[in-house]
């Protein structure tokens, strides 16, 4: 039996949510609060000691990083397929999941977290201490406030993913060409935020976009509110440090 | 037809060299001298307009992210396997790859080209540094090459670089003690991966790489480095890291010759 630890229908737990759904598996949901940080609580420091979801359990073994999720679960229960025929498609595939994990999401988190302006609360800074150091200091700077460069930086950052996102759907309807797969499961759930926090869609993504939340799975999956419009940003990885 | 553009078989413009020559695939390479930064150069820009090694091109299909690049080598050519079979060794495989990406080769690199490339810079007339750093497409790659040209890399992130690599080297030798290989039974991407970027270590820290104090690293290193491939790949270098490697063989005891 699957079980998944997850913060809800957002973020990479939502692709996690979706690609389930999408091959019909049935799961243990071992939902997790992440607007009171229980992420970082003793309890589930246990199952994953960095203080991240989406986990996954099967046999015994926890699966961390979605992207990497998203493909054990192609690669596990081939039916229905949701990445390419081609070695090419599955070249794109594999570029987009690495763009999202190190480009669009942390900017997205930096982006995110400035506009709330809320500081942590007690119980959230006392998470903190208990992650390991690189995860500790990215929610330390988060803490402490981004400088107004690094906000303006993430911002260009995620204008200059949507740019790619608007140019890729030039060459077929979806970002890796021909058929809905793994790279529109692990893009969506972060893009779909993007016309909240103020940015301008183009036509093309917007009706991309529209197209992912229109699949009977995709419903399924997201549950009766869908995506929600206001979720607390999870932080990390940390952008590259040297280059 | 199939096209590299890349430096030296070190780190990630090594990895597709090492990849192609472990499956003994044929390949044209075109050798782009980061040294004098020609992956800048308006004739590289116009095959990856971000400026970053490698590219590999086949049959007119643009590939510039190394690591899915590796996945497509193997993916799409014959020759000996280099993916586990199981999902989760596949996972396992990808995990150790993203560690060395996103932490550890960084670290590294910070390193290495502080400590090889940064006095290059010294006494540059500083207006032709700013000419060369305008021709930088990414901001990310600019901010650490302006860091090189103006030695300007805070002490605390060298310290933190060494901090990871040295923590790298704990980890890969707890993985080694589970399988004989980083990720499974059978040398795959991620020896590869690792290889590409710590195919040194035994000169570049020997304080905390021996056969004493890490047995199954050393272990590792030998095997790896005993691999036709491997040193085929190795032997297409140019500069330094040809020789670099020739005398980390020759440590580990390791005879040279199965270079074609």
């Amino acid at each position: 039996m699957i079980e998944l630890f997850h913060g809800g229908p957002a973020g990479h737990s939502a692709s996690v949510l979706i690609a389930l759904a999408e091959k019909g598996l049935a799961f243990e949901s071992r939902p997790l609060d992440l607007a009171t940080f229980e992420q970082h609580g003793e309890a589930f420091l246990a199952v994953n000691a960095a203080g991240q979801v989406p986990v996954l359990r099967e046999e015994h073994r926890s699966l961390t990083e979605s992207f990497f999720i998203l493909l054990y679960l192609d690669e596990r229960y081939p039916d229905p397929p949701l990445d390419g025929v081609d070695a090419r498609v599955r070249y794109l595939t594999q570029k987009w999941g690495k763009y999202v994990e190190t480009h669009i999401a942390p900017n997205l988190a930096i982006y995110a977290w400035a506009k709330r302006g809320a500081a942590p609360g007690k119980d959230a800074l006392a998470g903190f201490a208990r992650l390991p150091l690189e995860r500790r200091a990215l929610w330390r700077r988060a803490a402490e406030g981004f400088a107004e460069a690094e906000v303006e930086a993430a911002r260009a950052a995620l204008v200059k993913a949507i740019g790619r996102i608007a140019e890729s759907l030039a060459d077929g309807p979806w970002l890796a060409r021909d058929r809905y797969g793994i790279a529109d499961i692990a893009v969506f759930p972060h893009v779909a935020r993007l016309s909240g926090l103020g940015f301008d869609l183009p036509a093309s993504v917007v009706d991309w976009l529209g197209r992912i939340a229109a699949r009977r799975q995709v419903c399924e999956a997201l549950g009766d509110t869908g995506l929600p419009a206001d979720i607390t940003p999870t932080m990390g990885p940390e952008r590259g440090r040297w280059g | 037809m199939l096209d590299v553009y890349t430096w030296e078989p070190n780190a990630n413009s090594g990895k597709p060299l090492l990849c192609l020559k472990e499956k003994q695939v044929s390949f044209n390479y075109h050798y782009i001298d980061m040294g004098v930064r020609e992956h800048f150069s308006p004739e590289y820009l116009a095959i990856n307009p971000d400026g970053t090694i490698p590219a590999v091109v086949h049959d007119g299909f643009v590939m510039t992210e190394s690591t899915p690049i590796m996945e497509y080598i193997d993916d799409r050519f014959d020759g000996p396997r280099l993916r586990p079979e199981d999902p989760y060794w596949r996972w396992r495989m990808r995990q150790v790859m993203r560690y060395m990406d996103n932490i550890v080769a960084p670290s590294l690199a910070m390193l290495a080209s502080n400590r090889l490339a940064a006095p290059r810079f010294r006494g540059a007339d500083p207006e032709e540094l700013k000419r060369e750093l305008d021709k930088i497409p990414l901001p990310e790659r600019r901010a650490a090459w302006e860091k090189l040209m103006f030695d300007k890399t805070d002490a605390v992130d060298l310290e933190e670089s060494a901090r990871r690599v040295a923590q790298a080297i704990g980890r890969f030798e707890a993985l080694l003690t589970e399988t004989p290989w980083l990720a499974g039974h059978d040398y795959s991407l991620a020896d590869i991966n690792v290889m590409a970027t710590f195919h040194s270590l035994p000169a570049s820290a020997p304080d905390q790489v021996s056969e004493a104090a890490t047995p199954r690293l050393w272990d590792w290193l030998r095997r790896c480095h005993a691999r036709p491939g491997l040193q085929q790949a190795f032997a297409l270098g140019k500069g330094l890291i040809g020789a670099r490697v020739a005398e980390t063989r020759a440590t580990l005891g390791v005879a040279e010759g199965a270079a074609a």
